[in-house]
């Protein structure tokens, strides 16, 4: 545990800036806050909850796998010593279950490669960023419990730092990090996070709606209600933390040259299970809007969940931002109450 | 846009996107609007949830049908019938805005006896809409407070595009549905800056804000402004009488920028007679487009994220885009290839940056004078009309009163499609966009995942039609007009009525307008791609 003056936050995250790649919360001209490489002039505390979280560190929207060059090939494996200051805990623990999606099974090594080589410091939440937050009822924040390298938590004038690895511990041999007594530390941040977490309301409906789907009690008709206003625009999965799909396309430059690359994509386009027949499994937007909300709330892996409840880490960004209100928490809420605002015309209107 | 300018005086969008959230009432006509414009679509959607009624008039049975409280399929055409229907019965009823229509409108014994004809019964038999329906149509929209009379290209494609404006205008204007928040007669536009271009007079008969060519003030004005002895005051061509000039050999030479004639205009092979007899074309687009094939000069434009400048939106909104990343190769942004064009043509123009042309908008053009570079750098997106640097703009048009003054009402008589299906040709062809691809493909089928959702053409069919010709799902088929033929795969579905299909114009593999008729509207000068004859044969 250390003290830092947020005075010295500048110089430390100079000094960093010259042993790795360090990405920031940056404050762009329009108030809209982004991770990028820290720039002194744009970088910014009061950054909230970023529009993005930080998964395109890891995977990038979109990624050259290899190169073919007149008929040989290269992979293309990218990675550099990065570091992340300031992310969320709740986007921390998207990336920890993305972690271990990418290594089970098959290890997809450009992930992996990315993530050994990425440090992740966590600025601890006092609070709810706004009022779509609910870590405190998936368990995922909002501060990290494990898996950080550093974690901030902001007393006014000053950072206690607290140390969540070896890599964590070499980053504050500096001069600018003071000794603190242990235990006094200790109980300023046990008051933060006592605070920071009955700040932020449990919302029971997540628990609930988990209930009902494991039991497969679901009104099917609150599928249907959705499925109908999606407009499949993929906002939802693209701010996810834990969303991972991809698609893999090859760009032809000329005979025998050319990249493979992969890019985000989102299960609730058509196309995503659309097989080569033509047949469609996932074959109506209702289909797909319930898969994609059965894949964070029932479906998750066990192993990947981590000390969280489900594959929804609770930060909100899928009500932020979905401009037909379809996002987890009103998810939830339709699945539990099971009532619709309205009904629609039998079988009138199509898919978009 | 003709048709708003004849009757309100401002050819443009009347309301704000904004206040979709808080109208009570939507009277949807030609929009496809969840597919189409999705951000004005879903604000449709949200107020529905707020309690909001949608009235959906439209041929097709899109999306927005499962939503609405009423949905009305008409006849492909037949949309001045079913308005004039909607206002024969508001007046019979004497719901129309007395008030209203006294203080600020003008010629409503006229259009009193043009509508008296189209009643319920009479609109029933050319529309195919049960009177009955029309009715509740006609209450609904009257009586509500804050209604939003919404259309797209539905109502403008057609050789009486303009005559459908104008009655969408006159049926507002009949219910006092203009000039308040979250009312007016809104079309959406098809094209982010389509709003900007014409603003800007890329139009054959006006300056920018829309200042005529005719008026010798006005181009005194601009022949000041840029040192030049004279301006011509003829009107210059619409792109159908450059293509009818380039046939007769009276148009020698073509400069096409970012548009793809040969996929876009209707008449493919017309289109390509016309090109090929063009003694010198130029082509300027980010992409070697089907058209640029005819070009002696292709000259490679900067995309969107590679130029910094405004757009105008379709609600009139001037909005500052940044450049993001540097054009490739030798492309540069559309107004530097201009520029340097002009030089070597013995006018130099010296702007520097975009703020410099802004600059000069601001001084020639009134409804832009106060949308200043300094204001949009600082974030703001001003809607026009703003006169000065301390107006806010303006969110919804005709507020007090008509751009114009008073409000005309202009009638119009129905006239069927011009090309209407016969024994041969026995099918309707309707045409438009799907929600993965946009217009000729240019760019949106170089995009892997589009591509995926949408890779190839499909005409739809209505199922009792597809069990007649014995035509299954995913089956080719040859769809014939008198001009052309194309062959493609069909798509068997309820969202189009019965002797009607559908297809899209975004596949060069089967370009629909090698089949659409060449009639235009007399006055915008549209053509009808809403509607021509054709008929369907499976392939074997």
């Amino acid at each position: 545990m250390k003290l830092l003056e947020k005075n010295n936050l500048i110089d430390v995250l100079k000094y960093w800036a010259g042993k790795y790649c360090v990405l920031t919360p940056s404050k762009k001209e329009q108030g809209d806050c982004i991770f990028e490489t820290f720039d002194e002039m744009t970088f910014t505390l009061d950054y909230g909850k970023p529009s993005m979280p930080q998964k395109s560190s890891l995977l990038p929207q979109s990624e050259v796998t290899f190169e073919i060059d007149n008929g040989t090939y290269k992979e293309t494996l990218q990675a550099n010593d990065t570091l992340l200051f300031g992310i969320r805990a709740c986007d921390l623990m998207g990336i920890r279950q993305t972690h271990n999606f990418m290594m089970r099974d098959n290890e997809d090594k450009y992930f992996t490669s990315k993530m050994d080589k990425c440090i992740s410091v966590v600025m601890a939440c006092k609070g709810p960023q706004n009022k779509t937050c609910f870590c405190t009822t998936t368990n995922s924040g909002p501060f990290a419990e494990k898996g950080f390298d550093l974690q901030f938590y902001d007393m006014g004038d000053t950072f206690i730092v607290e140390t969540g690895s070896n890599k964590g511990e070499e980053l504050i041999l500096g001069k600018y990090f003071k000794d603190v007594d242990e235990l006094k530390a200790r109980g300023k941040i046990d008051a933060f996070k006592k605070k920071a977490q009955e700040n932020i309301p449990i919302v029971d409906e997540v628990k609930k709606a988990m209930t009902i789907l494991a039991d497969g009690t679901a009104d099917e008709n609150v599928w249907e209600y959705l499925g109908k206003k999606c407009i499949a625009c993929g906002s939802c999965v693209f701010v996810c933390p834990t969303c991972t799909c991809f698609n893999v396309y090859d760009l032809v430059v000329e005979k025998e040259t050319g990249q493979r690359i992969r890019a985000w994509d989102a299960c609730l386009y058509g196309g995503f299970t659309k097989e080569a027949s033509g047949h469609n499994p996932r074959p109506t937007q209702a289909s797909r809007v319930k898969r994609r909300y059965e894949h964070k709330l029932l479906y998750y892996n066990k192993d990947d969940i981590q000390e969280a409840i489900c594959g929804c880490v609770g930060c909100g960004r899928c009500t932020d931002f979905c401009p037909v209100n379809i996002g987890t928490l009103e998810v939830v809420k339709f699945i539990v109450n099971g009532e619709i605002p309205y009904t629609f015309a039998s079988d009138r209107g199509g898919q978009i | 846009m003709a048709g708003l300018a004849a009757t309100f005086g401002s050819g443009a969008m009347t309301n704000s996107i904004g206040e979709f959230e808080d109208a009570d009432l939507f009277l949807v006509i030609g929009s496809n609007t969840t597919a189409q414009h999705p951000l004005i679509g879903t604000r449709i959607i949200n107020a529905k949830e707020k309690g909001a009624k949608i009235i959906l008039i439209d041929p097709r049975e899109i999306q927005l049908a499962s939503f609405a409280d009423l949905y009305l399929r008409h006849n492909i055409g037949s949309d001045v019938a079913v308005l004039n229907g909607l206002m024969n019965i508001i007046i019979e009823e004497g719901i129309y805005d007395k008030e209203f229509v006294k203080s600020k409108t003008e010629g409503f014994d006229e259009l009193k006896k043009v509508v008296s004809r189209y009643t319920p019964r009479v609109v029933e038999k050319i529309s195919g809409i049960d009177a009955q329906d029309l009715r509740k149509a006609a209450l609904m929209y009257a009586t509500t407070d804050k209604a939003m009379l919404v259309y797209a290209m539905g109502i403008t494609q057609h050789a009486t595009g303009t005559d459908n404006v104008k009655s969408c205008a006159n049926l507002a204007m009949l219910t006092g549905h203009v000039g308040r928040a979250s009312t007016g007669v809104n079309p959406l536009r098809g094209q982010n800056n389509v709003q900007g271009a014409c603003d800007m007079g890329a139009l054959p008969n006006v300056f920018s804000g829309y200042q005529k060519v005719t008026d010798e003030a006005v181009r005194n004005k601009f022949e000041q402004a840029w040192g030049v002895d004279k301006l011509s005051d003829k009107v210059g061509l619409t792109i159908i009488d450059m293509m009818e000039g380039a046939e007769k050999g009276d148009v020698k030479a073509l400069y096409i920028m970012g548009e793809n004639p040969i996929m876009s205009d209707p008449d493919s092979h017309h289109v390509e007679i016309s090109l090929s007899n063009l003694e010198f074309i130029v082509v300027q687009d980010i992409f070697l487009s089907e058209s640029a094939r005819f070009a002696d000069v292709v000259l490679p434009a900067a995309s969107f994220a590679e130029k910094t400048g405004t757009y105008t939106n379709t609600e009139r909104r001037v909005q500052l885009a940044h450049k993001a990343i540097d054009p490739p190769g030798k492309a540069r942004p559309d107004w530097e290839i201009l520029c340097k064009l002009s030089t070597i043509s013995g006018y130099p123009m010296d702007y520097k940056s975009t703020a410099d042309i802004l600059k000069e908008i601001n001084s020639l053009t009134p409804s832009y004078a106060g949308i200043t570079y300094e204001r949009l750098k600082k974030g703001q997106c001003i809607q026009w009309p703003c006169p000065d640097e301390k107006h806010p703009g303006t969110r919804y048009l005709h507020k007090d009163k008509f751009s114009k003054g008073i409000g005309t009402f202009i009638p119009c008589e129905f006239k069927p499609v011009s090309e209407p299906p016969d024994e041969e040709y026995n099918f309707l062809l309707t045409t438009g966009r799907v929600y993965y691809q946009y217009h000729t493909g240019t760019m949106s089928r170089r995009v892997n995942i589009l591509e995926r959702e949408a890779p190839r053409p499909y005409v739809e069919i209505n199922p009792e039609d597809a069990k007649k010709l014995g035509i299954r799902a995913n089956d080719m088929v040859e769809v014939v007009s008198r001009r052309g033929s194309i062959r493609l795969k069909a798509e068997i579905t309820q969202r189009v009525p019965r002797r009607v299909v559908f297809a899209t114009f975004h596949f060069n593999e089967a370009p629909v307008n090698v089949l659409t008729n060449p009639v235009y509207d007399p006055i915008s000068k549209i053509p009808e791609y809403k509607g021509c004859a054709v008929k369907i044969r499976r392939l074997t």
